[in-house]
């Protein structure tokens, strides 16, 4: 397997009332092309911003340290690349440009930030994805044509699909538009292409789905469209944050086999954000174990599962109540 | 006589044209120091049914007998003296209290509605409660906002308890928690069950912890209830369609070693 | 970074407080620098300012200092702007509060009440008002908060109507509150918020309301106010134009002054809940 990307050292923190919060310290991970790696961790993990730092995502005052460096075939102009502003105290390590696979171009996106006001508080505290959730503003961190497009090379599913689908926009013209933006069809061409993505996606009714306002789907429905949107534009690697949380067991179970049936027919990386490691286990190939801005375990979802190293991993499985698992107390009448 | 025996509940809401039935026609008892568990799909009404329970909604037809009295004949100043037997832990603890309270504030308000403790003995109440629910007495004078999801909701349920209900209702009272702070909340519930013969109402939409802290399981379905009985004898062997989907649907931690 | 720190990093916010802190201190200071009645004749009528140090801007038609006018009259513009936008603020957010909380019948009575002080020119109501009961600095306020106080009644309602969906509120039914309560020490310290945004333009309005007033001659007779200058320069325009450009180059400012620190202080909050 070739790596997809690899980051390298990344540190990330926001600043809030005059504090410096650090979220992710000094994460190294390896994404293979191809593979279904799982993030899983409680709140305050560092987990979602791991998937926004790799998405371009970060809100705007996060001061980021580090790597990431992309390994796309279809990117242009493989070169190093330095953000305009670079704060004198933060000195990103330097991008080596290696071509280890032939025909491959790597770049390396360098990552500085100036210190701006506007900064978000994370969400610390002992709340899970759930009731998570509230867009922030949205800052591009990956600048110029030499990084992956969030649309074009990332897809981004987030945990809410109300607050990532516009309310009065059909649908159908909103999935079209991302190919329209990063295909260059036709909008004609566009239109029949976000058609097959909706019969993609199992919506019931494409025809009609294609002229149905958000407020109208159920919470699946909208997350199958949000799906499509993502995959529009053919993206090499899809982000699934927290993509389930908020819909019940059964659409929960039906998204996450949606999801890997995308992800095998386009040969896409799968980047799957979890608070439930059950549920991660289910999907995943490989599990990253993540708590307090640190990754602490990285495996194969067997080996974490059957033979975690680490005693949080433990704690974590410990803690699923499964169909399976023992009781907390006998069950039975009460005396 | 059952604590609480609901029957015909019925609730319907306008939509479009006609109305929608977002309860119907659903009967259920919880008996004292019982934990009945209602579990569904989103929209089966399982959520619908706890606030028609408290009469925080009318319900448009049904009976609701609570400690052998209709509760739903009770109006005004009775209705809000019976309240204090039956409570309430929500979601969401953080919008749970009004976002400008202190733990000891939010902690103060049913003993003083209820008249439980006087003004200069309510302090050390506060204490007593806050201690309960496994936080120190020093967590009184923070502010809701300031404190953890799992604090918040230990905070939630020793409000829930301060007048000495005989019956709670947990609406997805869990499900917002990380899983490392509620397995401790759920042995809260238990060891609270266990001292204070108190029962619960345990909403919830994960069939895992249903099976871990419920007697009786309902299982819901489009405002009805599809089927009924012993927790673990109904997850082991549905017999409904909605039933079998939700097990089938559950994540399943394949674990080849013994915990 | 402090709420303050950020307040005092707007330039607006600046000028306003600046203009504003000029004001409170000539109001503040008026007895102490001009003790005795500012209407009294203190030098011959119609003296032009920057000619007698110790009438630094001249007099009026009767001789009075125009300084000393200026500085209490200071002192009603704000008396009666802050305390006008005041009165407003609360029966507006009573009565909004009341109305959204309670919802159906009194929700309706109260709304159609709020339509007909509404579909009224404020203006209209309080001239209308001072000119049946007569001028004295209670009713010119009782005036003008009659005509003001529809917004925060409105903002409070639909701020309310969003506010007793809560859970918080469900809450607090379920442990017993009684309604009132919950209306007014959980729902309305919640709503208050978009309430108070208003209160920069109300109390602007209510300061050129109470002007306005005065230059009719609706005014408290017995006390100085700027309205009641600018109508006493008038008769005198052409030749002394300076007795009606004074204090209304005083009211300019300080209704700019009011509006410039209030769009500071929302500017502020807004930034504080965009974060939370």
């Amino acid at each position: 397997m070739t790596a997809l990307l690899s980051i390298r050292d990344l540190t990330v923190s926001y600043r809030g009332d005059g504090r410096e919060v650090p979220a992710l310290r000094g994460v190294s991970l390896e994404i293979e092309a191809g593979e279904r790696l799982a993030i899983i961790g409680e709140s305050g993990s560092g987990k979602s911003t791991l998937a926004l730092a790799i998405a371009g995502l970060l809100a705007r005052g996060a001061r980021i340290g580090g790597a990431i460096e992309w390994a796309m075939p279809n990117l242009q102009m493989p070169h190093s690349f330095a953000p305009p502003s670079v704060l004198p105290d933060i000195s990103p390590t330097r991008g080596e440009i290696s071509s280890s696979v032939a025909g491959t171009s790597f770049s390396t996106s360098m990552i500085g930030e100036s210190g701006n006001e506007k900064a978000i508080s994370p969400l610390v505290g002992e709340m899970s994805g759930r009731t998570e959730g509230g867009a922030v503003e949205r800052r591009p961190l990956h600048l110029g044509s030499a990084v992956p497009r969030l649309g074009r090379d990332i897809g981004f599913v987030f945990q809410d699909p109300s607050s990532s689908l516009d309310p009065v926009m059909p649908v159908g013209k909103q999935i079209a538009e991302v190919a329209l933006t990063h295909l260059g069809l036709s909008w004609p061409q566009a239109y029949a292409h976000a058609k097959t993505l909706l019969e993609r996606v199992r919506l019931p009714d494409p025809d009609a789905s294609m002229r149905a306002y958000p407020h109208q789907l159920s919470g699946g429905q909208k997350q199958r469209v949000a799906i499509a949107a993502a995959i529009a534009a053919g993206p090499k690697l899809l982000i699934a944050d927290e993509a389930t949380s908020a819909l019940d067991t059964i659409v929960q179970a039906e998204i996450v086999s949606l999801i890997r049936r995308l992800v095998a027919e386009d040969g896409m990386t799968l980047l799957f954000i979890s608070h439930d490691i059950a549920l991660a286990a289910e999907l995943a190939e490989r599990i990253a174990v993540f708590r307090y801005g640190e990754l602490l375990e990285l495996g194969t979802t067997a080996q974490i599962v059957n033979a975690p190293r680490h005693a949080y991993t433990r704690a974590l499985l410990d803690a699923h109540l499964g169909l399976d698992a023992g009781p907390l107390r006998q069950a039975g009448a009460p005396a | 006589m059952s604590l609480l025996a609901v029957s015909g509940l019925t609730k319907r809401y306008r939509r479009g044209g006609g109305t929608v039935a977002a309860v119907d026609g659903v009967a259920f008892a919880i008996e004292p120091g019982e934990t009945l568990a209602l579990a569904g799909p989103s929209g089966s009404g399982k959520s619908t049914i706890a606030r028609l329970v408290l009469r925080l909604t009318e319900p448009d037809a049904g009976t609701i007998q609570f400690e052998g009295a209709d509760f739903r004949s009770l109006g005004g100043s009775a209705l809000r003296a019976r309240r204090a037997r039956l409570q309430m832990v929500f979601q969401d603890p953080l919008a749970a209290f009004n976002p400008r309270a202190t733990v000891a504030r939010v902690l103060d308000d049913p003993l003083r509605i209820h008249g439980i403790a006087s003004r200069t003995e309510r302090p050390r109440r506060i204490a007593a409660l806050l201690e309960r629910v496994g936080l120190g007495a020093d967590l009184a004078p923070r502010a809701i906002h300031e404190i953890s999801g799992g604090q918040r909701q230990r905070v939630a349920i020793a409000r829930a308890i301060a007048t000495k209900p005989s019956l709670i209702v947990l609406d997805e009272a869990v499900s917002a928690l990380d899983v490392s702070v509620r397995g401790r909340i759920l042995d809260l519930l238990l060891d609270l069950q266990a001292t204070e013969r108190i029962a619960y109402l345990f909403i919830s939409h994960d069939l895992g912890v249903v099976r871990a802290v419920a007697h009786r399981l309902v299982i819901l379905d489009a405002g009805r209830v599809a089927e009924s009985g012993d927790a673990r004898a109904v997850i082991g062997n549905p017999q409904s369609a909605i039933g079998r989907a939700l097990v089938a649907a559950a994540p399943r931690l394949n674990r080849t070693t013994a915990p | 970074m402090s709420r303050l720190h950020r307040f005092l990093r707007s330039p607006e916010a600046i000028a306003g407080t600046a203009i504003l802190a000029l004001l409170f201190a000539m109001a503040l200071t008026a007895p102490l620098l001009f003790p005795g009645d500012p209407q009294a004749i203190a030098g011959p009528a119609l003296l032009p300012p920057f000619q007698d140090w110790s009438l630094p801007l001249g007099t009026d038609r009767l001789g009075r200092d125009v300084l000393a006018e200026l500085f209490h009259g200071a002192r009603t513009s704000l008396a009666v702007g802050l305390s006008a936008a005041g009165a407003a603020l609360l029966i507006g957010a009573v009565v909004g509060t009341l109305a959204g909380f309670a919802g159906g019948l009194i929700d309706e009575v109260l709304m159609r009440i709020t339509d007909a002080f509404q579909t009224v020119p404020g203006f209209l109501l309080a001239l209308a008002f001072v000119s049946i009961v007569g001028p004295s600095l209670g009713v010119v306020v009782a005036a003008i908060a009659l005509g003001a106080w529809t917004g925060p009644a409105r903002v409070a309602r639909a701020e309310v109507l969003s506010i007793r969906e809560r859970d918080y509120v469900a809450g607090a039914r379920v442990i017993g509150m009684h309604p009132l309560e919950i209306a007014f020490r959980e729902v309305l310290p919640n709503a208050l918020p978009p309430v108070l945004a208003l209160s920069s333009v109300i109390v602007a309005a209510a300061i050129l309301t109470e002007a306005a007033l005065s230059f009719l001659g609706l005014g408290d007779p017995n006390r100085v106010t700027w309205g009641a200058m600018i109508a006493e320069g008038r008769a005198v325009l052409r030749t002394t134009p300076f007795l009606s450009i004074i204090p209304g180059i005083a009211l300019v400012l300080t209704v700019l002054g009011v509006y410039l620190a209030g769009e500071g202080v929302v500017e502020t909050t807004a930034v504080r809940r965009s974060l939370s």
